[in-house]
């Protein structure tokens, strides 16, 4: 039996994981001790992580669509195929009637390379990934405030806190390890304040539970504002010396009395008053946030309210301090950091600015295009429109995990070519023109970047299965048959050119990364990278402060409930790998649409009922399950089930600045399936 | 319980015994994984005996997390059927609280009918155990009887005296390897059995502060006296405790493949909700303090009943694990005390 130290596949806490092979074969994993995050402790995604690898439904050879049957072929038809295709509309529409979907589950080199496809090859920006549904607001947010959209301290760093504000994250479900931290401080003596409209099992553990009606977060963080502000609690000798703008937010959070704030949010005073008491009062507080705060159309105002918070309260830059954005996937971080965006290169040197894109042309050899692409749900309009016909997705699921799935189903079906990579059919493999079977975590060597920054080895345990390939072979083949030079012996050699051209990774290589990995910024070889952002000064000079009003929430009389969306502890994201675990499956075998009692009471609905759920875009028949769990008014629905596609209610209401849509917030109504 | 004379054997004899052992039988010993030690076949690398027992139990060498039973192959509508044989394996290094594991899993997959992989690979393996004369912080094995000092259940014991080891014979096994590799070893003389002593004897001191040996009655009184709501309501139901429990050996059974295709033998859980879940969709354990509560019963009430042993040995690793960052031992020192 080998025992083979890497990372987990699953969420972006990036713990370290042992898997156990046998005879070629992964029969186990287990917490690595010695790693910084997971320090021996697992959540049970993380316990059967290798339970999916082996199963019989993992893709083996190449398919191509002849008609309505895939028919199996070599690599080389497959890829061929899709480059002549890719050419022949590009000669006829253009580089930008192509596009390109990364993976978050994906390694850094692959990433890279997937996004030098896109723009050395294909010669278009298009190019995104499922970013763009979680935490592009914290790009976008974080990145004007603070200068970086990254989390500015690491996990471990919430143990010297002496107050935690969580707010939209249901923390022991979606980051378990950040959870047990968070819970870890508080018995330690921090105050666990927690945000959620939902009595998830974190606001059920919290000292301070805020519950504020969905959609209403910037009223009640500036309302927090507002009393920090009225009872002294502010750092002046930070805002005057690191920050800019704070006069105007002062007049802003004026007018968010504890009195209004509770009209908007359904907060009472009282609440709010100690929630703001106990953040303004700790000398050291940190918050963490996760989709619950940033998949609204105001997704970007919500990050931030929350920026302007911990600004103002000069909780940068110090252990025990800071703000958390909890990536939701194990390399969505490094996703971004790769340039897998349609404004940025690696490292985030923008598209736009001539020194990068020469600095970047010079090093692939080729022209690049100056225009920023379109983004992941406009690129699913642009291809009902027509104006996307040719694309290729890597590793996502869109048919399940993107919101609107009636118009998703209608965009891919209007493509002229899609080719998808994945290591199961999916639900968006079985529309593609061609399919290619790409290894899993547990078959490739490279990098994943986890949600503190830290850039952590990802190692080969076994062989992929028949013919699959890692995709750093596959996007290189890709690049070839483009006249792009891509000659990489190993994945290392990838990272010796994403520290070439990405200052933030400059002094990253295979070799210096141990156990406990490396933090970027890492700019140099002999770096020892940077575990708190912002401790001296912010990458931009002083940090801004951004006067963020609670958007207007209109009533809608034909819909009257509202749906949020997440995602279960034994489930992840599309259900391709857990749903194909069957101790997790088990565990959560179907959707079920969650419903208070007295709504339900209203609605003549049991646990058990089958009933349909209706919003503008879509309908669902799906069972309810009774809980006070939500809030009257408020429903619930993971969206991991095929069977019962969340998305199917979802809708393309998007943040103006960051694009993402507002998922968590969907007006429905709700009806008996049999009456 | 020395059977044979002990015999004293060098470090680096130690290498060359396991390199020449390693020529018929696979070696699996603690080696370094990711900065700290594991049991893993052994090719020649450092042997990280040093360190503390590793967080994943050999006990797996016996009880895989996930086993194929046999193999299934249709052709023209008959299934044929093939399994793979045992391993021959050595496992070096097994410490005395995963040898009482296996005692008490004998006492459930090897009592009535016995289970025939699992009897299999017992009888293919060769266990090299180790004293313990560094503990670890959470381990409490002298209050679960099973360490820090072996007793049987090893073909050959060792004891790290610094310069060496000292190594009795436990079985036939464990005579035959030390006759047949005889030039690795020498006489021990009777200083290294006083030092073996005073080593032990220091070990179990350090122990002696965590806890006292637990009395069945009060422990059935702390778990019927326990608030496993509040226990249930800080569980992450990570199932960890049952993943790394070197006795839990829940398994449940699954096909993989149609027509052609594997059955699998995997680890289950009690903590999980689906484990007591029936198919009409009732629970009998629908909380995860009900869950918690009964695997404290099955450990200290169930396995003994059974198997006269209790099935918690004192490794420690539950709580090591534990998301929660409960510590399951101070659970009872609290109650007993």
């Amino acid at each position: 039996m080998e025992k083979i130290a890497t990372i987990c596949v699953y969420c972006g806490c990036g713990c370290g994981l042992v898997l156990h092979v046998e005879d070629g074969r992964v029969v186990g994993a287990s917490p690595s001790p010695a790693h910084p995050v997971s320090r021996g402790r697992l959540c049970v995604k993380g316990w059967l992580a290798a339970d999916f690898v082996h199963h019989p439904d993992r893709l083996k050879t190449p398919l191509v669509r002849r008609g309505e049957r895939m028919a199996r072929v070599s690599w080389d038809e497959a890829l061929s195929l899709s480059a002549r295709r890719l050419r022949e509309i590009r000669e006829e529409s253009g580089p930008d009637s192509l596009a390109i979907l990364t993976s978050a589950k994906g390694t850094n080199e692959e990433n890279y390379l997937l996004a030098k496809l896109a723009r050395a090859a294909l010669g278009t920006n298009n190019v995104d990934h499922v970013a763009r549904l979680c935490h592009a607001p914290s790009v976008a947010g974080l990145g004007i405030a603070l200068g970086s959209g990254a989390m500015t301290n690491p996990i471990r760093s919430l143990l010297s806190s002496d107050a935690i504000l969580v707010t939209g994250s249901n923390t022991t479900e979606q980051h378990p390890l950040v959870a047990a931290t968070i819970l870890e401080a508080q018995a330690r003596g921090a105050t666990l304040i927690v945000a959620d409209p939902r009595r998830t099992q974190m606001a059920e553990l919290a000292d301070i539970h805020l519950a504020p009606r969905l959609g209403t977060d910037v009223a009640w963080t500036n309302g927090m504002l507002n009393l920090i502000i009225g009872r002294g609690l502010i750092d002046e000798d930070f805002i005057n010396e690191r920050t800019e703008g704070f006069s105007a937010l002062k007049e802003l959070a004026l007018r968010y009395t504890p009195a209004a704030v509770e009209r908007i949010t359904g907060i009472p005073p009282g609440d709010l008053e100690k929630a703001a008491a106990a953040f303004g009062e700790a000398p050291r507080a940190g918050v963490v946030y996760a989709m619950g705060t940033t998949q609204h159309s105001s997704g970007t105002d919500n990050v931030l309210a929350l920026a302007n918070l911990v600004l103002a309260t000069g909780n940068v830059g110090r252990d025990g301090t800071g703000i958390y954005p909890l990536r939701g996937h194990q390399n969505v971080q490094g996703a971004c950091d790769m340039g897998a965006l349609p404004i940025f290169y690696s490292g985030y040197q923008k598209v736009e600015d001539p020194a990068a894109r020469r600095k970047m042309e010079a090093a692939w050899g080729t022209d690049l295009p100056a225009t920023p692409g379109l983004t992941a749900v406009e690129m699913m309009e642009a291809a009902e429109e027509g104006r996307i016909r040719g694309m290729i997705i890597s590793g996502e699921n869109p048919m399940i995990s993107y919101p609107d799935r009636g118009q998703v189903i209608r965009a891919l079906r209007s493509l002229d070519f899609l080719a998808v990579a994945d290591i199961f059919p999916t639900e968006t493999t079985a529309l593609a023109d061609v399919v290619l079977p790409v290894a899993s975590f547990a078959e490739k060597d490279g990098t994943f970047t986890s949600t503190e920054r830290r850039i952590q080895r990802v190692r080969r345990a076994v062989t992929p299965p028949g013919e699959a390939r890692p995709e750093v072979e596959v996007a290189a083949e890709l690049l070839r048959r483009f006249s792009v030079t891509a000659d990489y012996a190993s994945p290392e050699e990838v990272m010796g050119e994403i520290s070439s051209v990405t200052p933030s990774y400059g002094g990253v290589s295979s070799r210096r990364l141990g156990i406990s990995g490396l933090s970027w910024p890492c700019p140099s070889p002999d770096h020892p990278g940077t575990e708190i952002l912002h401790q001296g000064s912010f990458p931009i000079g002083r940090a801004r402060f951004y006067v963020v009003e609670q958007q207007h929430l209109p009533e809608d009389l034909d819909y009257p409930l509202f749906l949020t969306t997440g995602r279960s502890l034994f489930h992840f994201h599309t259900g391709t790998m857990t749903r194909r675990t069957h101790l997790l499956d088990r565990e959560r075998p179907k959707a079920t649409v969650d419903i208070n009692p007295a709504d339900a009471a209203a609605l003549g609905v049991r646990s058990g009922t089958m009933v349909v759920v209706e919003s503008a875009t879509g309908s669902l028949e799906i069972e309810a399950r009774l809980t006070a769990e939500v809030p009257m008014g408020t429903v619930y629905i993971p969206f991991h089930f095929a069977e019962a596609p969340a998305n199917q209610l979802t809708t393309r209401t998007l943040d103006p600045t960051s694009k993402i849509p507002g998922l968590k917030r969907t007006p429905v109504r709700i009806r008996r399936a049999d009456g | 319980m020395t059977s044979t004379t002990a015999l004293f054997i060098s470090r680096e004899d130690l290498i060359h015994l396991l390199e020449e052992l390693s020529g018929t039988l696979e070696v699996v010993a603690p080696v370094l994984v990711g900065d700290e030690a594991a049991f893993a076949t052994w090719r020649g690398e450092a042997l990280a005996l040093d360190d503390k027992n590793p967080l994943a139990s050999p006990v797996e060498f016996f009880l895989p997390k996930k086993e194929v039973l046999f193999r299934y192959v249709q052709y023209s509508g008959r299934y044929t059927f093939s399994e793979d044989p045992p391993k021959a394996r050595l496992i070096f290094g097994m410490r005395p609280c995963d040898l009482l594991a296996l005692k008490v899993i004998d006492g459930i997959f090897g009592a009535d009918l016995s289970d025939l992989p699992y009897a299999g690979r017992r009888r293919s393996t060769i266990i090299v155990a180790l004293n313990c004369t560094s503990p670890g912080e959470g381990c409490f094995c002298r209050s679960m009887g099973s360490g820090p000092v072996a007793e049987g259940g090893y073909d050959l014991l060792l004891t790290d005296l610094g310069r060496g080891y000292l190594v009795e014979a436990g079985s036939p096994a464990g005579v035959y390897i030390l006759r047949a590799h005889h030039r690795h070893f020498e006489e021990a003389d009777i200083e290294d059995i006083k030092e073996k002593e005073r080593l032990l004897a220091l070990a179990g001191e350090k122990m002696i502060k965590r806890g006292p040996f637990p009395n069945p009655e009060k422990i059935r009184e702390a778990i019927d006296g326990a608030d496993w709501e509040e226990a249930g309501r800080r569980c992450l139901a990570c199932g960890g405790c049952s993943f790394v429990c070197p006795v839990c050996h829940c398994f449940s059974v699954l096909d993989q493949g149609v027509p052609d295709g594997e059955r699998l033998r995997c680890r289950d859980s009690c903590i999980l909700s689906g484990f007591s879940r029936m198919t009409s969709g009732a629970n009998p354990r629908p909380d995860p303090g009900e869950r918690l509560r009964h695997w404290y019963l099955d450990k200290f009430v169930y396995i003994p009943e059974k198997t006269g042993l209790f099935g918690c040995v004192g490794c420690g690793r539950c709580s090591r694990v534990c998301l929660g960052e409960a510590d399951r031992w101070s659970f009872f020192r609290e109650a007993t005390e």
